[in-house]
């Protein structure tokens, strides 16, 4: 009993220090805490909030990319404002963007220098104490508590898991230490208690670039952070090692990266089904928003391995046709982003000459980005009289030699045992 | 002097004919008339026709709607008749003609007519409707991802044979209605002879689109197949089911066939969405035992697919 209450007292007190421990940093900081708001020009009401931090003592502001995409895609709808903590309004400049790291740098006009958050220099040490500010809702700026629970394992991008309540509208704001630096900036919540954070490293190299070259249009610095990633994304991918894993009476490739996670099912529970179907799923469960339902940078790969129980060979192949017929992409880009999609086929054995398939390959370019285009490939057995081998995948923004590169590795992987 | 006076239709049809050697022929609604028309707008003596010993001459008998010649507006009264001359009365018309009147050479009975008539004979017919009606009931199985029993595909097969047999009985229907022999088991014998090879067809463009690679450059004339069993078709509906040149014979097929295709092409159009994120390929697969392509290699297939992406970056730029 006597444990439980001195166990209860330093919780207590452990909490009482972290309120006011908190409420310091508020009143520190408050003046340089603002809410970002779009402002649609038509209309003069605000289309989509965020938070954001200042950063310089001359009015450098960072936000999240998302909080401000309308803008960055259609400046002539919107401008943006901020609304300090005296209920003061002004107009915001857009200055600089990181599209992949959801970052983004807008600038206020000041009088006089002005106090700012300072970006720490080290990474925090998990369970430490940090405190994610912001506006959540519209309901005025307030101070939640968390604990670093270092970097996502399975994100291809950095970003820290913090246990804490990241609301929306809170994107863009700021997360600190005791000692009040910046370490990260709020960006996405996955439910409960469970926050994505933009670790600081990623904001300071942002401010750096945009010191040193920001002779770049906000579409030209977009069109070139979706080339790097996805040179980079696919070069990391090809230089992995590919896994041959069975699926059914099939080989299929599994990357041997943490970020690509597969998942598998299957209807061998159902002992009237007239096919036995498996089916694994691998995918990269992150991707790059750039606005509206325009996601990009994705990547998915599905196998299927379908077996003929109770079928003749003619009725299992057509209703097999029927099913490949409804493949749909990965993201529902729309009219204004990219083309339709084209495709080409043919019969392809690769050069193990275990399988030969019919191959289909669709792709479809951006309409913004030059020299970025969206991938499907399609890969249909056709060799064997009972039993079809599906294979495929899909790639978001990519450039052609990186598509090519894939589709060719990905092709000569997959094979029968 | 003997002379010919053919009652027709307003369409130059022929309703009735008759044959004279008289002076003078009465022509009315009248029973003792030599032509007797129950037209309500012809008088009981309406005209009379006279021959003078040189000609033969109209005299109309002070009738309450007149005659004419041909569709016009002339009168006819006192009009020199000529071989072939038409005369309208009220609303109908008579033609007279000549005994010397010349008529078209005779169209020989081709063997062509011997392969149409055969299509109607019992066991023929028997067989082309049993066998539409079985592939059209293997299709419903193959489509059908669920066991299937007998009796679920038999109504469907059924069904859609009766309703196939439409055509050919609203041809003949309209042969019929024209004054022209029927011939319903010849038609629904063609219309169940073209129906099955459609269905060949079919397997002929599934088998060449199986086999062959986007960079297969005739594709496009695969379509032509179904075109052209539909011309044919329609050719042989106006060939057995009525009399006409053949040049309005393929008239007539050709406007069927573009009715036809065209209007199924311009419903595709008119459910075409403004933006797809579907993509559209070839997804046609047959067994395995009907693969004879060769394969190409993966370098091949990524080798042709640098034109795919270059497409791709055009239809950016025409759509900007």
């Amino acid at each position: 009993m006597k444990g439980l209450i001195s166990l209860l007292l330093v919780l207590v007190c452990n909490i009482s220090v972290a309120v006011e421990q908190a409420e310091t940093i508020f009143k520190q900081h408050a003046p340089s805490l603002y809410q970002i708001r779009l402002i649609d020009k038509a209309s003069g009401e605000k289309s989509s909030i965020g938070s954001g931090f200042q950063i310089s003592s001359d009015g450098l502001i960072a936000t999240n990319y998302h909080v401000i995409s309308s803008y960055a895609r259609h400046p002539e709808k919107y401008r943006i404002e901020f609304l300090d903590n005296q209920g003061k309004k002004a107009h915001l400049e857009l200055k600089s963007i990181d599209v992949i790291n959801d970052l983004a740098l807008v600038k206020r006009d000041v009088e006089q220098e002005m106090p700012f958050f300072t970006i720490a220099n080290s990474v925090p040490t998990k369970g430490e104490e940090l405190y994610s500010l912001g506006n959540p809702h519209d309901l005025g700026m307030i101070v939640v508590p968390g604990t670093y629970n270092g970097l996502k394992k399975e994100s291809f991008n950095d970003r820290i898991h913090f246990t804490g309540s990241v609301n929306s509208g809170m994107s863009g704001g700021p997360v600190v230490n005791k000692n009040s630096d910046v370490v990260g900036i709020n960006v996405a919540t996955s439910g409960n208690q469970i926050g994505f954070l933009v670790p600081h490293d990623k904001l300071l190299a942002l401010v750096k670039t945009y010191k040193e070259q920001n002779n770049l249009t906000i579409a030209q610095q977009m069109e070139q952070q979706l080339n790097q990633n996805q040179k980079k994304l696919i070069g990391t991918l090809l230089d992995s090692n590919w896994q041959l894993r069975k699926l059914g009476e099939g080989l299929i490739p599994t990357i041997d990266v943490p970020f690509i996670r597969c998942w598998g099912e299957s209807n061998a529970d159902k002992s009237d089904a007239l096919v036995m179907l498996a089916v694994a799923n691998c995918s990269l469960e992150e991707n790059t928003y750039i606005s509206g339902n325009f996601f990009t940078g994705a990547l998915e790969m599905e196998f299927r391995y379908m077996q003929a129980k109770k079928l003749s060979d003619v009725k299992f192949y057509q209703l097999f046709q029927r099913q490949i017929a409804r493949v749909m992409p990965g993201n529902k880009a729309g009219k204004d982003d990219v083309t339709e999609f084209q495709c080409q086929h043919d019969i392809v054995m690769p050069e193990n000459q275990l399988i030969n398939n019919k191959a289909i390959l669709c792709t479809r370019a951006y309409k913004d980005f030059n020299d970025l285009y969206d991938v499907l490939y399609l890969g249909i057995s056709i060799d064997r009289d009972d039993q079809a081998f599906i294979s495929h995948f899909t790639l978001a923004g990519v450039a052609q030699n990186s598509a090519q590169a894939f589709t060719s590795k990905f092709m000569e992987s997959v094979s029968w045992k | 002097m003997e002379i010919i006076i053919e009652e027709i239709s307003r369409g130059h049809k022929l309703l009735g004919r008759h044959k004279f050697a008289k002076q003078s022929i009465n022509v009315g609604r009248g029973y003792h008339s030599d032509i007797i028309l129950s037209d309500p707008h012809v008088c009981a003596e309406h005209l009379s026709i006279e021959f003078d010993g040189d000609n033969w001459l109209i005299a109309d008998q002070d009738s309450i709607n007149g005659c004419f010649l041909d569709d016009g507006n002339k009168p006819a009264n006192g009009h020199i008749v000529r071989s072939g001359d038409v005369i309208t009365l009220g609303k109908s018309q008579i033609r007279v003609v000549f005994p010397h009147h010349p008529v078209e050479t005779s169209i020989t009975l081709s063997p062509f007519e011997n392969l149409i008539n055969l299509t109607k004979h019992p066991v023929a017919l028997f067989v082309n409707i049993a066998l539409f009606a079985i592939i059209t009931g293997w299709m419903f199985f193959l489509n059908n991802p669920k066991e299937v029993t007998f009796t679920q595909l038999f109504v469907p097969s059924i069904g859609l044979t009766l309703m196939f047999a439409i055509w050919p009985a609203s041809v003949a229907l309209i042969s019929h209605l024209t004054k022209h022999d029927a011939r319903i088991f010849t038609q629904l014998g063609l219309c169940f002879v073209f129906y099955n090879l459609t269905w060949f067809s079919d397997f002929i463009e599934a088998l060449v689109k199986f086999n062959t690679s986007s960079q297969f450059p005739l594709t496009a004339l695969l379509a032509l197949l179904p075109i052209s069993i539909a011309f044919c078709l329609f050719w042989l509906n106006c060939y057995v089911g009525f009399h006409m040149s053949s040049k309005r014979r393929t008239v007539v097929a050709v406007c069927l066939t573009t009715l036809l295709f065209g209007g199924s092409f311009l419903i595709e159009m008119s459910k075409k969405p403004d933006f797809s994120i579907r993509p559209h390929f070839n997804s046609t697969l047959l067994t395995p035992s009907f693969m004879f392509a060769k394969s190409s290699s993966v370098d091949e297939f990524i080798e042709n697919s640098n034109e795919l992406f270059s497409e791709a970056k055009k239809s950016v730029k025409k759509d900007d």
